[in-house]
């Protein structure tokens, strides 16, 4: 049920859907042949929806890479199934079913000596296009990505940043516009200011892509960053809890997760709210003016960061065309989060991605 | 000695024509050697590489084959196989070996295992990966390997002379000139030896400039 929330989230904000759905079932892989040997994931069972981007997150070596492998059958599961759109991926051709995902790790790998351009194309090489058709995807996937192909395309890896490397990846995973994209700690390898801006650009680049994305980070905060949907796993590679953030957030299902996701949680579901999300009151007559102002998707976070720096108990939240439509308060945010229920507005994934790229413009303006 | 010069040049302008052909067989005998030293090499690098228990007995083994003085491996294969080609050729080939096989499984390694997960994931079959991932990427240590052989082959080539005057290419000048007491002869085939070998080495290294653009070099800016 949550998973259709997601679901929805991702069809509402991407037009084209060549994505397919995922599911694990009752998945379970086991390195060594020995029945005792352990577990290294354990009867996993989850659905992705198509468009959805699903994070699996959790301690090192709880099963996350794992899980992510047996979809592309780097490794073959132990029991259990792995279906794209409803078709087990056991089944298909493991050349085939590889070339129409998506692949993108943390050391990046991209092949050393090939240029950059030929790195993108390398799919639809294996796949047969025609040297140009390679030569325009690539150019396109390069600005797409946010590299100029003429500065670009002739460099080698080695002349590239780390950055760089993450964004070529990206975009090598995408050349043959695969309905899936399997993203194993992505971002890991490259510094925080930098990684910052390669999530906000990768979730902006998904609203028009949307693919359905397995994600794996350790990182909890950027889980819920990126994920419509969250899967905390622990040791074992036992599924811990499944749902969208603000869920997490809100009600861990286990001490493990509770523990997991912080005991700030509560600040961190500011991060996942918006002031469009909260029930404003009128404006008061006797307002005294040069107040703080926030645009409606400025996340509670930032604007308790502006109220409590300004030392102000309330701001004005304008609407989507600058007018002034309620007042905000400390309070009103504090019993936001103490709300039993999920933000006024439920729409899971959906308010992360808006919030991560409105917010810095409207933060900023308001200081 | 005492008034003899250093290098007799009328000598060596009226030689021109033999010298060549010496220079001449000298490559001739290094190059069949690096060829076929190569080539046994790289199935014995392939086997070790997928049977690792195996490398330690290559190595042993060719590095055992190294120790035996050429001298003595020439003289002893002339029981075998007479002065034929194989005579001279067989030691050749066999001191390649221990500089090939460790350059070329050291070449394979050096592969990172994250290109290999992104080539397999990328949808790349196993025979695609080979040719077009791990020995674009093995070539460095490879040709490494083959500088290092094919300068001491060519030093090498020269012992060969003690099997007679057809072997030895311009071998047979150091060992004629020594029967003679002729210095010019000596310095002849010495120096030109060594030029041939320093000529190989570049050409190796032109070869891997041309076949690898994409390495970072200490003079481009990463
Ligand atoms: N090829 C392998 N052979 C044996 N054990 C492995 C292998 N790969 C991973 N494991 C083990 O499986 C568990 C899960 O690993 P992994 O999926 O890589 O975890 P994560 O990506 O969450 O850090 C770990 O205990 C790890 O040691
Ligand atoms: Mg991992």
């Amino acid at each position: 049920m949550m998973a259709d929330e997601a679901g929805r989230a991702g069809h509402g904000s991407g037009s084209r859907t060549g994505a397919v759905s995922l599911e694990f079932r009752g998945v379970t892989k086991r390195y060594g042949h020995s029945a005792q040997a352990r577990g290294a994931v354990n009867d996993l069972s989850l659905e992705v929806p198509a468009g959805a981007i699903c994070v699996l997150v959790g301690p090192s070596g709880c099963g996350k890479t794992t899980s992510l492998k047996m979809v592309n059958r780097l490794i073959e599961p132990t029991a259990g199934q792995i279906l794209l759109d409803g078709v087990n991926v056991l089944t298909e051709d493991v050349t085939e079913l590889r070339r129409r995902i998506g692949y993108v790790i943390q050391h990046v790998g991209l092949f050393p000596h090939l240029t950059v351009g030929r790195n993108v194309a390398v799919v639809p090489a294996l796949v047969g296009w025609s040297k140009e058709r390679q030569l325009a995807r690539a150019d396109e996937l390069l600005s797409l990505v946010g590299l100029d192909p003429a500065g670009y395309r002739s460099r080698y890896p080695f002349q590239l940043s780390g950055g760089e490397r993450q964004r070529v990846g990206v975009a090598r995973a995408l050349a043959a516009d695969p309905p899936l994209m399997l993203m194993d700690e992505p971002f890991a390898a490259v510094d925080p200011i930098v990684r910052e801006r390669l999530q906000d650009e990768f979730l902006r680049l998904q609203r028009d892509l949307a693919k359905t994305i397995l994600f794996v980070t350790h990182d909890i905060d950027e889980a819920i960053k990126m994920g419509d949907l969250i899967a905390v796993m622990e040791e074992g590679g036992r599924l811990a809890q499944f749902g969208p953030p603000d869920e997490i957030l809100a009600h861990p299902a286990s001490d493990f997760v509770a523990r997991f996701v912080g005991a700030d949680r509560g600040l961190k579901r500011l991060s996942l709210v918006t002031i469009a999300d909260l029930e404003l009151a009128p404006i008061a007559a006797s307002a005294p003016p040069g107040l703080p102002t926030f645009s409606p998707s400025t996340k509670l976070r930032d604007a308790l960061s502006v109220l409590l720096a300004a030392d102000s108990r309330g701001g004005v939240a304008l609407d989507e065309e600058g007018q002034p439509c309620g007042f905000v308060t400390v309070d009103a945010i504090a019993s936001a989060l103490a709300e039993d229920r999920q933000p006024a507005a439920t729409r899971s994934g959906g308010v992360t991605r808006q919030g991560a790229t409105g917010v810095g413009a409207a933060a900023g303006d308001d200081s | 000695m005492s008034g003899e010069p250093l290098i007799r040049w009328d000598w060596l302008f009226a030689h021109l024509g033999p010298i060549a052909e010496r220079v001449g067989q000298h490559l001739y005998l290094a190059a069949i050697a690096v060829s076929v030293g190569f080539a046994i090499s790289f199935a014995l690098a392939a086997l070790s590489i997928r049977r690792r228990k195996l490398y330690p007995f290559v190595t042993v083994l060719a590095t055992a084959a190294y120790t035996i003085p050429s001298f003595a491996m020439f003289a002893a294969l002339v029981a075998i196989t007479g002065l034929s080609v194989f005579t001279a050729e067989i030691p050749l080939v066999l001191y390649t070996i221990v500089l090939f096989v460790p350059n070329i499984v050291a070449g394979f390694d050096s592969v990172p295992w994250d290109v290999l997960d992104a080539a397999d994931g990328m949808g790349y079959t196993p025979g695609q990966r080979w040719w077009r991932v791990e020995l674009p990427l093995a070539v460095p240590l490879v040709v490494a390997g083959l500088r290092l052989a094919s300068v001491s082959t060519i030093g090498l080539v020269t012992v060969s002379a003690i099997l007679g005057d057809s072997f030895g290419g311009l071998g047979y000048y150091i060992l004629d000139g020594y029967k003679r007491h002729f210095t010019t002869e000596i310095l002849v085939g010495g120096l030109l030896s060594i030029g041939l070998a320093v000529i190989a080495d570049l050409g190796f290294v032109l070869l891997q400039r041309l076949l690898t653009p994409w390495a970072a070099r200490r003079t481009v800016g990463g």
